[in-house]
C-alpha cells in the first residue's frame, strides 16, 4: 500500500467513521461485519446510477477547467500529458454479474476520490485563485463520496460484502509541480475516460 | 638571590614549550593534505557541497590555511571552476564549502579536487602547494528512474531579471526534441551526446503559479515549472504607534508583491530588548508593551524572502507616539431650541492619563463651532446659540493630552434643535381689483426663510379689521404652503393683518392697509431700460411723508395668472434695480412703484415697462387687403398687437415689388430684400399706425407686398410676400352689368324648371287638345273653310293585330330598332294602313298617320320609312313643340308607361300606344343614331288628311282605318 496523502486520510475517516474507528479500511478483513453508518435507502441502484451519470455529465467540463488552468503545454498536449495512462487503476467489467460490478465500481471508486483529494489539495496551493477549479473539484469529491456510500450499502445489503480490498492513486506529495499537474490531468484524462463507461455499465 | 634563581628557572621553563614549538611547527613546512573530501549534492539550491578535514596539524594547532579547489562537469579534465577558500583551520575540523551550479547538477556529473597551501603570517616564505587530492564524483543522475526524458531544475525558483539554466537529459538519442518556455521555442546547448542547456537570461515574471517549460519529442512530453518572484522591495513609511500604551503597532508599505505564492516574511527587531516577533501581516506588526517601563524602542523590521533580505529602523518613543482610540458613544443628551449637551466616552489611556477632545458643529457642511475638552473617561459639553429647527452634525475626536501627536478617527452624530416660534413677519404685498365697485384684495407674502421659521410654517392667519367699524375683525387661516389669499371688502378702509404660524407659534404681524377705494390709474407708463443688472429704474417721490416704496412686477407676465413679484424699499430711496433669474430677454415686463403712505396705504406712483433686452419681433401680423381698386389698395393689420411683442414696436416696414419691377412709388425706397431681390420699402415710424394705402398702381397689374415690424434690435422675420392683381377700369361695369343678367337667366330657369308641368301641360300636353292646338290659329289664320277636327270619340280601331310570334319575343321586337326584313319572319299579320317604303315612288306629299294608336307597322319599323325626306328638307312643320327631341322623350316615356302596363304573354292584342316611339327600346340607352327627321312622324297631330293623299292602298288584309280624310290641300312638304 502506498503512502496515504493527505488527502487521503480524511476521505477515508468520512467514509468509514465508526465509533471506536480512525484507521483507514482495513483490507480483506476476517470475520467482517457488514454494519453501515447509516440505513441504506430501497432505491439504492437507482441513486447510483443517478450519480454514474451526474459524475460523467461533469466529467468533461472539469477536465477541460483543469488543464485549462494548468497552462501550456497541457491544452495543446492532451494526448500526451493527459491522457489516461495511469498505472494501477482498478479494473472494470462491464459484463460481470452486478456483484463483481459494484466490487470493482467501489475499488474504482475509492480511487478516484483519494486521487481527487490530492488533486485538490495541489492545485489550491498551484492555483489558488482558481475558484471555479476548486469548487467543480470538491462537488466532484463530495458527489463520488456519496456514490461510494451507495455501493458500499449495496454491496452490504444486497450482497453481505463488508469490505473491499482497495487501491489508491498515486501520491504526488513528493513531486515536483509539473508532475503534478501532469499527473492530475492524466488522472482526470482516466476518470472522464471510466466514467463514461461506468455510466454505460449501470 | 634564590627569588630570582626561582623566576629564571620559571622563565626558561615557560619558554621551553615555544622553543619546542616553534622547533615543531616553524622551522619546517609540513605537508597539509587536505583529506577525507566528499561530496554531496544539493539539488534544492544546486549546491555541490564539499567536506573536508586537514588531519596533520598538531593538537591546539590553528593555521590559516588556503585551499585551492577544482571542479570538472563530464569528465575530470573538463575543468569549469576552480578558486580558492581561506579559512583558519583546526586540527581535525572538518571544513565545509559549497558551490553552486549555474547547471543543474542532475543534468551533468561533476569532479572535485583540492589542495591547501598555509597561508600564516607564523610561517615564513617559500609556500607550498599541496598536492591535489583524488578527484571526487558527484554524479545525481544514479537517482534518476528510467524514463526517457529529464528536465531540470525540478520548481526552481528565480527572481525576475536574473538567468537562469534549464537542462534536459534524454534517454533516446534519435529523439528529435523541442523545448519550450510557455509557449515559445526555446534554443539551447548541447553540453553532452544526451544533454542539452538552455540559457534563459532576464527572465519576466508571467503568473503567480508559475511558468512551465517543457521538451517534448516522440513520447510524453517533460517539464518544469519555474517561479519567478518578483525583487523583494523595501518597506516604505515605516512607522509605529500606539493607541492604548500597551500595544504598539507598526505600520509599513510592503511595496508591490513579490508575486509568488510564498509570501516574504516580515520580523520585527527591538534591538534595546533584543526581543523579535514574526509579523503575522504583510504590512502591520503589533508589539506587546512590558511593564518595564520602557519607554524608547529601536526598531528594526526585516523583510526577507528566499532572495533578499530588507531592513528598516525607527527609533520610537512611546509617549511621543499615542493615537488614541476613537471615541464613542457620542449623542446629543438635550436639545433645546438654541442649547444641546453633547457626550460621550472615551477609551483610557494609561494610569490616569487625560485626553484632549475636539467637538465640532457643523451646519450645512461647515464648522461653524470648535471647543476643546480634556476628557478622561466621560466627555460632556453645552453646544449654544444654536438655531431653532436645525440640523446640526457634532463630531468629536481625541488626542493624548500630555503630548500631541494624532487625533483619533471621528465619529459623529446628528441631531436637530427644537422649533421656536417664527422670528420675522411674513412680507406681504396686496393687488387690488374692484368688482361691482367692491374692493377685493388678493394677498401676497413670501415664504419665511429658513432662518426666520424656526420650524415648519403649517398655516398662515390673516386678520381683517375695518377700520371704519373697529369692532369688525374677520379672521382667515391659509394652510401652508399657500402663499396668497383673496379677501373681498366693502368700500371701507381696512388694515390686514398676516401671521406665519409653525407648532410653537405665531410670527409678528405684517400689516397692510387698503382704503377701499379705487387707485388712481391714470399715470403715464415710462420705460425703462433693462442691463445684465436687472432693470435700473428711479422715482420721483410724490410725498415726503412717505414710508417706503414697494415695486411690482410679475416674472412671467406671458403666463397667466401672473405671480405677483415685489420689493420694499425704505423712504429715502428713490431707485432700485429690480433683477431676477426668471427675467428673460424678448419679454416684456412692467413695473409699477407704490408709495407707502404713513397709514400703510399704497399710492401707484409710477408705472414702468421695459425688456431686459429688445429683440427683433418673431412674427409679422396678418395684413387684410381692402379697398382693392385698379390703382390702390389699403393694407390693414389692426389685430396686430403692439404690446406683447419681443421689443417695443417702432413701427413697421412696407415692402412692395411689382412684376414688371418697374421703379417704386413715391415714398418708397428701393431696397434689395434678404432674399437679394429688389423691392420697395416704406417705413412707418409710428406703431400705433396699422393701415396703409397703397396708391399709384397700374391696373391689371400684380404687385406683391409684406409688412413686417421693426424693434430697436431688428425687423420681425422675412414671410412671404402676399400678391394683389389690381382690377382694370371697366370691370366695374362688368361686375354691373352681367352680374344681374347673370341672375336674371338663372332666375329664370329656376321658374321654368320649377313650373316645368305647367309649361308642359300648356304647349306639349300628353295628351294635345285639338281644339287647343295652335294649329288651329294657323288654319285659322288660313281661314281653310275645310277643316274639320277629328273627334275622338269617333274614332274606330283601325287595325286588330293578331300575333302569332313567341311570347317572349314581343316586348324584344317592340324594343329593338331593326331592319324590315330581320322583322320579316316574326312580322305579325295586320292591316297595314300605311305605305312601304316599297311601294313610295319619289317625292311626294308628306303623308302623316296622325294616330299611331293602331299601326303596328309604324311601330315595327321604327323609322317613318315613307317619308323620303332628307335633312336638309323641311319636314313636319308641326310647331315648336313637334322639335324630335321633346317628342321623342316625351313619347319614350309613355311608351314604356304603355308596356310596362302590358303583362307578358297575355297580350295577343298589340296596343301600341300612339305616342309610342319605335326608337326607343331601351330607355337607358340613347338611341345608336341620332333621331332623323324621318322620326319626327312619330307624333303627328291628328288632324284630317285629304283621303286622296293617303297611299298607298291598304292591303287586303286591312280592314278599317281610323284615318281621316283630310282636305288633300293640307299636308306638310
Amino acid at each position: 500500500m502506498k503512502v496515504l496523502a493527505a488527502g487521503v486520510v480524511p476521505l477515508l475517516l468520512v467514509l468509514h467513521w465508526k465509533p471506536g474507528a480512525g484507521s483507514p479500511l482495513p483490507i480483506n478483513p476476517v470475520n467482517a461485519t457488514c454494519n453501515t453508518h447509516h440505513p441504506c435507502p430501497s432505491n439504492l441502484m437507482s441513486q447510483i446510477r443517478s450519480q454514474l451519470a451526474q459524475l460523467n455529465g461533469t466529467a468533461n467540463a472539469l477536465f477541460i477547467l483543469y488543464y485549462t488552468a494548468q497552462g501550456e503545454p497541457f491544452p495543446n498536449n492532451l494526448d500526451k500529458l493527459c491522457g489516461p495512462n495511469v498505472t494501477d487503476f482498478p479494473p472494470f467489467q462491464p459484463n460481470g454479474t452486478e456483484k463483481v460490478r459494484l466490487v470493482e465500481l467501489y475499488r474504482i471508486v475509492a480511487y478516484l476520490g483519494t486521487a481527487l483529494g490530492n488533486i485538490t489539495r495541489d492545485q489550491k496551493t498551484l492555483n489558488p485563485t482558481a475558484h471555479s477549479l476548486h469548487s467543480k473539484l470538491n462537488a466532484t469529491a463530495d458527489t463520488l463520496r456519496g456514490l461510494l456510500s451507495n455501493v458500499l450499502c449495496r454491496l452490504c445489503s444486497k450482497y453481505h460484502v463488508a469490505h473491499v480490498d482497495v487501491a489508491y492513486g498515486p501520491d504526488t506529495s513528493g513531486k515536483d509541480v509539473f508532475q503534478k499537474k501532469k499527473l492530475g490531468c492524466q488522472l482526470l484524462g482516466k476518470y472522464k475516460q471510466v466514467m463514461a463507461v461506468l455510466a454505460q455499465a449501470f | 638571590m634564590a627569588l630570582f634563581a626561582v623566576l629564571q628557572t620559571t622563565f626558561l621553563l615557560t619558554l621551553l614549550p615555544l622553543r619546542t614549538y616553534q622547533s615543531e611547527v616553524l622551522s619546517e613546512p609540513l605537508p597539509l593534505t587536505p583529506e577525507s573530501l566528499k561530496v554531496s549534492i544539493n539539488s534544492t539550491k544546486q549546491c555541490l557541497h564539499l567536506q573536508w578535514t586537514v588531519h596533520n596539524l598538531d593538537y591546539h594547532q590553528e593555521l590559516k590555511m588556503v585551499f585551492q579547489i577544482q571542479i570538472s562537469r563530464f569528465k575530470a579534465s573538463n575543468v569549469i571552476w576552480m578558486g580558492n577558500y581561506s579559512t583558519t583551520v583546526k586540527r581535525n575540523q572538518v571544513l565545509h564549502w559549497s558551490w553552486e551550479s549555474e547547471l543543474p547538477l542532475e543534468c551533468a556529473i561533476h569532479f572535485v579536487r583540492m589542495r591547501t597551501m598555509v597561508d600564516d603570517a607564523r610561517i615564513p616564505a617559500p609556500r607550498f602547494w599541496s598536492n591535489w587530492s583524488s578527484w571526487e564524483k558527484a554524479d545525481a543522475q544514479n537517482s534518476l528512474g528510467d524514463h526517457p526524458l529529464y528536465v531540470f531544475p525540478k520548481d526552481k525558483l528565480v527572481e525576475e531579471g536574473s538567468d537562469v539554466t534549464i537542462c534536459y537529459i534524454s534517454r533516446n538519442h534519435q529523439d528529435n526534441i523541442s523545448c519550450y518556455l510557455e509557449d515559445e521555442l526555446t534554443y539551447g546547448k548541447q553540453l553532452d551526446q544526451n544533454v542539452w542547456a538552455f540559457k534563459l537570461k532576464n527572465v519576466s515574471f508571467h503568473r503567480k503559479t508559475g511558468t512551465n517549460f517543457y521538451c517534448k519529442g516522440q513520447g510524453v512530453p517533460e517539464g518544469v515549472v519555474l517561479f519567478v518572484s518578483k525583487v523583494l522591495e523595501e518597506p516604505k513609511d515605516f512607522s509605529c504607534e500606539t493607541r492604548d500604551l500597551k500595544t504598539v503597532t507598526c505600520t509599513w508599505d510592503p511595496g508591490s508583491d513579490t508575486g509568488l505564492i510564498q509570501l516574504p516574511s516580515y520580523t520585527l527587531f527591538e534591538s534595546f530588548s533584543g526581543k523579535k516577533t514574526l509579523c503575522k501581516h504583510r504590512n502591520r506588526c503589533d508589539w506587546q508593551v512590558t511593564q518595564d517601563s520602557q519607554e524608547v524602542y529601536n526598531f528594526t523590521l526585516v523583510a526577507e524572502n528566499y532572495f533578499r533580505k530588507r531592513s528598516v529602523s525607527i527609533l520610537f518613543n512611546l509617549i511621543h507616539g499615542v493615537h488614541p482610540l476613537a471615541p464613542y458613544n457620542l449623542f446629543p443628551k438635550s436639545v433645546s431650541a438654541t442649547n444641546a449637551t453633547m457626550s460621550w466616552k472615551v477609551s483610557s489611556i494609561g494610569h490616569n492619563s487625560a485626553l484632549l477632545c475636539q467637538l465640532q458643529l457643523l451646519g450645512e457642511g461647515k464648522v461653524i463651532q470648535q471647543h476643546n475638552i480634556s476628557v478622561r473617561v466621560n466627555g460632556e459639553y453645552l453646544l449654544s446659540e444654536l438655531k431653532p429647527d436645525t440640523e446640526y452634525v457634532a463630531r468629536v475626536h481625541c488626542a493624548y493630552a500630555d503630548h500631541f501627536w494624532k487625533w483619533s478617527e471621528l465619529i459623529s452624530q446628528n441631531f436637530t434643535t427644537a422649533e421656536a416660534a417664527p422670528s420675522e413677519a411674513p412680507d406681504v404685498w396686496r393687488d387690488v381689483t374692484f368688482v361691482s365697485g367692491h374692493p377685493t384684495v388678493t394677498l401676497f407674502w413670501k415664504p419665511l426663510s429658513k432662518v426666520h421659521t424656526n420650524g415648519k410654517i403649517l398655516f398662515y392667519n390673516v386678520v381683517v379689521e375695518n377700520l371704519d367699524e373697529p369692532s369688525s375683525l374677520e379672521v382667515l387661516s391659509v394652510p401652508a404652503p399657500a402663499n396668497s389669499t383673496k379677501v373681498t371688502l366693502n368700500r371701507s378702509s381696512y388694515q390686514i393683518y398676516v401671521t406665519a404660524h409653525n407648532s410653537v407659534g405665531p410670527s409678528p404681524a405684517s400689516a397692510v392697509a387698503i382704503s377701499g377705494h379705487p387707485e388712481n390709474e391714470n399715470v403715464e407708463e415710462g420705460r425703462v431700460n433693462g442691463t445684465e443688472d436687472g432693470f435700473h429704474m428711479s422715482w420721483k417721490p410724490q410725498s415726503r411723508n412717505a414710508t417706503g416704496y414697494v415695486v411690482e412686477w410679475c416674472d412671467d407676465p406671458q403666463n397667466l395668472p401672473c405671480v405677483l413679484q415685489w420689493k420694499n424699499l425704505g423712504p429715502t430711496n428713490t431707485g432700485t434695480v429690480i433683477s431676477s433669474d426668471a427675467f428673460r430677454p424678448g419679454v416684456r415686463y412692467d413695473f409699477r412703484i407704490y408709495e407707502i403712505s404713513a397709514k400703510g396705504m399704497a399710492h401707484l406712483l409710477e408705472k414702468k415697462a421695459g425688456y431686459l433686452k429688445e429683440l427683433a419681433p418673431s412674427y409679422n401680423p396678418e395684413v387684410a387687403t381692402i379697398n382693392l381698386t385698379s390703382h390702390s389698395f389699403t393694407l390693414s393689420w389692426k389685430d396686430y398687437s403692439t404690446e406683447s411683442q419681443t421689443g417695443f414696436i417702432q413701427g413697421y416696414y412696407v415692402y412692395l415689388k411689382s412684376k414688371t419691377g418697374e421703379k417704386c412709388h413715391r415714398e418708397f425706397e428701393k431696397t434689395v430684400l434678404p432674399d437679394n431681390s429688389v423691392g420697395c420699402k416704406y417705413t412707418i415710424d409710428n406703431p400705433d399706425q396699422k393701415t396703409f394705402v397703397v396708391k399709384d398702381l397700374q391696373p391689371e397689374s400684380v404687385y406683391e407686398f409684406f409688412v413686417t415690424p421693426y424693434t430697436s434690435a431688428g425687423e420681425g422675420p422675412l414671410d412671404d410676400f402676399t400678391k394683389v392683381t389690381t382690377p382694370d377700369d371697366y370691370s366695374h361695369i362688368l361686375t354691373h352689368i352681367i352680374l344681374p343678367m347673370i341672375f336674371c337667366v338663372l332666375v329664370v330657369t329656376i321658374t321654368c324648371y320649377l313650373k316645368s308641368q305647367w309649361l308642359k301641360d300648356k304647349c306639349y300636353p300628353d295628351i294635345p287638345d285639338p281644339y287647343k292646338s295652335s294649329v288651329l290659329s294657323l288654319i285659322k289664320f288660313k281661314e281653310n273653310p275645310h277643316i274639320t277636327i277629328m273627334n275622338v270619340n269617333d274614332c274606330v280601331p283601325d287595325a286588330i293585330e293578331v300575333v302569332n310570334k313567341p311570347e317572349g319575343s314581343k316586348i324584344q321586337f317592340i324594343g329593338t330598332r331593326k331592319s324590315p326584313t330581320e322583322t320579316k319572319g316574326t312580322k305579325p299579320v295586320y292591316l297595314d294602313l300605311l305605305p312601304t317604303e316599297k311601294n313610295y315612288s319619289g317625292p311626294g306629299p308628306c303623308i302623316c298617320f296622325e294616330n299611331f294608336t293602331y299601326n303596328q307597322a309604324a311601330s315595327d319599323l321604327g323609322y317613318c320609312g315613307h317619308f323620303p325626306v332628307t335633312p336638309q328638307a323641311p319636314h313636319c312643320q308641326l310647331g315648336p313643340l313637334t322639335s324630335p327631341e321633346n317628342l321623342l322623350k316625351t313619347l319614350e316615356q309613355n311608351y314604356m308607361n304603355s308596356l310596362g302596363e302590358i303583362p307578358a304573354g297575355e297580350a295577343n292584342l298589340n296596343y301600341v300606344s300612339q305616342l309610342a316611339s319605335p326608337m326607343s327600346g331601351d330607355k337607358e340607352s340613347p338611341p345608336a343614331n341620332p333621331p332623323e327627321p324621318a322620326l319626327c312622324s312619330e307624333y303627328k297631330m291628328q288632324m284630317a288628311i285629304p283621303l286622296g293623299l293617303a297611299s298607298p292602298a291598304p292591303s287586303k288584309n286591312s280592314s278599317l282605318s281610323s284615318t281621316a280624310l283630310l282636305d288633300p290641300s293640307e299636308h306638310c312638304h
